[in-house]
């Protein structure tokens, strides 16, 4: 009786132009959280890889991913306390598990993530002269390592479970992208560390692996445009606020420095350290760009009637 | 009448002190009592509102909301411009005076060319802003409305994007998430919720949601009857369309013209789903480089 009288086709009003949802509270905190975390999360992959493939040979390697994944797991949630309104209840998180808020489950990946951090740090410090530290931190590394993988990409579901037209038009595509740029940032970070210590083969080895993660970013970002094109959402991204961020990340933090690591190969110097240092600010401003984006997107009622129209949605 | 105009159930209080409760008032001004364990919520009939904000104001005096965004919009004679923290009705007001840049000339029945509507929280069953809450704030309450507890939110906001209306908001003055109750204290004391009670042409009725819904339908038909065919259900149980991947809302709506003329989106979608399909993506791609890194052989020298 109701659909046969519901009048068809939308014409493209908006009411007076007002937005329709409201924009997130998520600022630079939040942006700087998620690479953090992503660097952190993905480090301790690295490290896990690292004790398989190299065994002793790693020590260098293993003991400075998994310090990454310390500091981050020690000043990301600091930081994303300080996102709060009410910081000084930040423990509420840990109040419930929701299995249906990313936000909820994510509290507590984080908290898990934070302890297998500290558990692997213990040989990263202490390892050279305790067995036991050692022993703790290679139990405790692959789950360490599982826990890192879901750092590097929940923060992109947790954008997606939300009525933000921006985030809920590609889920898939930014969760990869989100991954790749977690994964491109910890191993760019790494290749740094292993160039200081004047590990240069190890270095080589893990910018071959930023370029590849890079190359999966870049891939993700022309899929997540495509899916936003689709969906009648991407105006923001296209020629909004973040569009210059957005476009600039691509440009000189995926493609650039994926161009430097392919033609420099066996050389060593400044170049390699400038592409692995583009990857990383590459990857913070691609997250921040979504952010931003999104939160505009989210304002403009013509997105947030594609987005909730049915025949739009996939 | 016997007892003139007065409710037959008021004049069993009349001896009571008139400033105190009347026990289950609610029986009285809405002919329904209001008791745990059924689903309560709003019918909002456009056709009817007249674009008073009573209930804009009741609700605010009642909930001892602050005042906000003062100042013109521009926007018609809607200066409250949104619901928020602060704002729990807010009522849209929309001149359709013409089509195509020409005066009209007719007069359809009801709200001939102003488009009034209260708006308000959904109370949506599933309620996306509950589903994203971490600390359980957010909570279903025994008359199925969704209400946030003020003494457990912290203020991470990730209720605000999830709801998929608009609805909730941060308030800045003290940083916790805020909007409708359904008056849930009312509730708790047989009231029917202010803006309801306060509504002088019955646009806004009260009650048990089932209930709402014969009477909505019954309105649509007599609406039809009456040379008004424009008149549907936005958002009402059993029609899956006006509410996307969410399954009723509590607070649904009498309309004429397309949602988007009200602000309504067409068919809002649940947003929790979309988080299992994206974690495995992106745990996929992880997975695809932790792969590539054991063959590019990283950790050793």
């Amino acid at each position: 009786m109701n659909e046969a009288t519901r009048p068809e086709g939308w014409s493209g009003e908006t009411y007076h132009g007002r937005p329709v949802t409201k924009a997130s509270s998520f600022d630079w905190k939040v942006s700087a959280y998620i690479a953090l975390l992503g660097m952190a999360g993905s480090a301790q992959v690295i490290a896990a890889v690292a004790r398989r493939a190299g065994g002793r040979r790693a020590r260098g390697l293993v003991r400075r991913a998994r310090l990454v994944a310390l500091a981050g797991s020690v000043v990301g949630p600091l930081v994303l306390i300080q996102h709060l309104k009410t910081p000084s209840r930040w423990y509420n998180m840990l109040r419930i598990v929701r299995p249906t808020s990313p936000m909820s489950l994510g509290s507590w990946l984080l908290t898990a993530f934070g302890g297998l951090s500290a558990l692997t740090a213990l040989g990263a410090l202490f390892g050279h002269r305790s067995r036991l530290a050692r022993r703790v931190a290679d139990a405790a590394q692959l789950p360490a390592a599982a826990a890192g993988a879901g750092m590097s990409v929940y923060t992109a579901s947790l954008l997606s479970a939300t009525s933000t037209p921006l985030w809920a038009a590609a889920p898939g595509p930014l969760a990869a992208q989100f991954g790749a740029a977690s994964m491109a940032g910890a191993a760019s970070a790494l290749a740094l560390a292993q160039r200081r210590a004047g590990e240069v083969g190890s270095a080589r080895r893990l910018e071959r692996l930023a370029a590849l993660a890079a190359a999966g970013e870049l891939a993700a970002s022309l899929l997540a445009e495509r899916r936003w094109r689709e969906a009648g959402v991407g105006h923001a991204a296209q020629r909004g606020r973040a569009a210059p961020l957005l476009q600039g990340a691509k440009a000189g933090g995926m493609a650039l420095p994926l161009l430097a690591h392919a033609v420099s190969g066996r050389r060593s110097g400044l170049l390699p350290e400038l592409a692995s240092l583009a990857l990383i600010l590459g990857g913070a401003a691609l997250r921040h760009g979504v952010l931003q984006a999104g939160n505009e997107s989210a304002c403009r009622p013509e997105d947030a009637f594609r987005h909730a129209d049915p025949r739009r949605r996939r | 009448m016997e007892g003139g105009l007065a409710h037959r159930r008021a004049l069993d209080y009349a001896d009571r002190d008139p400033r105190g409760p009347i026990p289950q008032e609610a029986e009285i001004t809405t002919g329904r009592r209001v008791e745990p364990g059924r689903a309560y919520g709003f019918f909002t009939d456009t056709t009817l509102c007249i674009g008073c904000k009573a209930c804009e104001v009741a609700c605010k005096e009642w909930n001892q909301l602050p005042a906000d965004h003062l100042g013109l919009t521009g926007h018609s004679y809607d200066n409250t411009g949104h619901l928020g923290a602060h704002t729990w009705r807010h009522v849209t007001f929309n001149e359709k005076i013409g089509k195509d840049g020409r005066r009209a000339t007719t007069m359809p029945p009801y709200q001939s060319h102003w488009l009034m509507m209260s708006d308000v929280c959904k109370h949506c069953d599933p309620a996306p802003c509950l589903e994203a809450c971490p600390t359980g704030a957010l909570f279903r309450t025994e008359f199925e409305s969704v209400v946030v507890q003020q003494d457990i939110c912290n203020g991470c906001g990730y209720c605000v994007p999830a709801c998929p209306f608009g609805v909730v908001e941060l308030s800045v003055e003290d940083g916790k998430a805020h909007k409708c109750t359904l008056c849930y204290d009312r509730l708790k004391g047989g009231l029917e919720p202010a803006c309801a009670k306060s509504c002088p042409t019955d646009s806004i009725r009260f009650g048990p949601v089932e209930e709402l819904l014969e009477g909505a339908k019954a309105r649509v038909a007599r609406l039809h009857a009456q040379g008004q065919p424009a008149a549907y259900l936005y958002g009402a149980p059993g029609t899956p369309r006006a509410t996307g991947g969410i399954g009723r809302l509590n607070a649904f709506f009498l309309l004429i013209e397309r949602p988007e003329a009200y602000n309504l989106p067409p068919a809002p979608s649940r947003p929790a789903p979309r988080a299992l399909p994206s974690i495995l993506s992106g745990l996929a791609a992880v997975a695809g480089l932790a792969a590539a890194a054991l063959l590019i052989g990283v950790g050793r020298r």
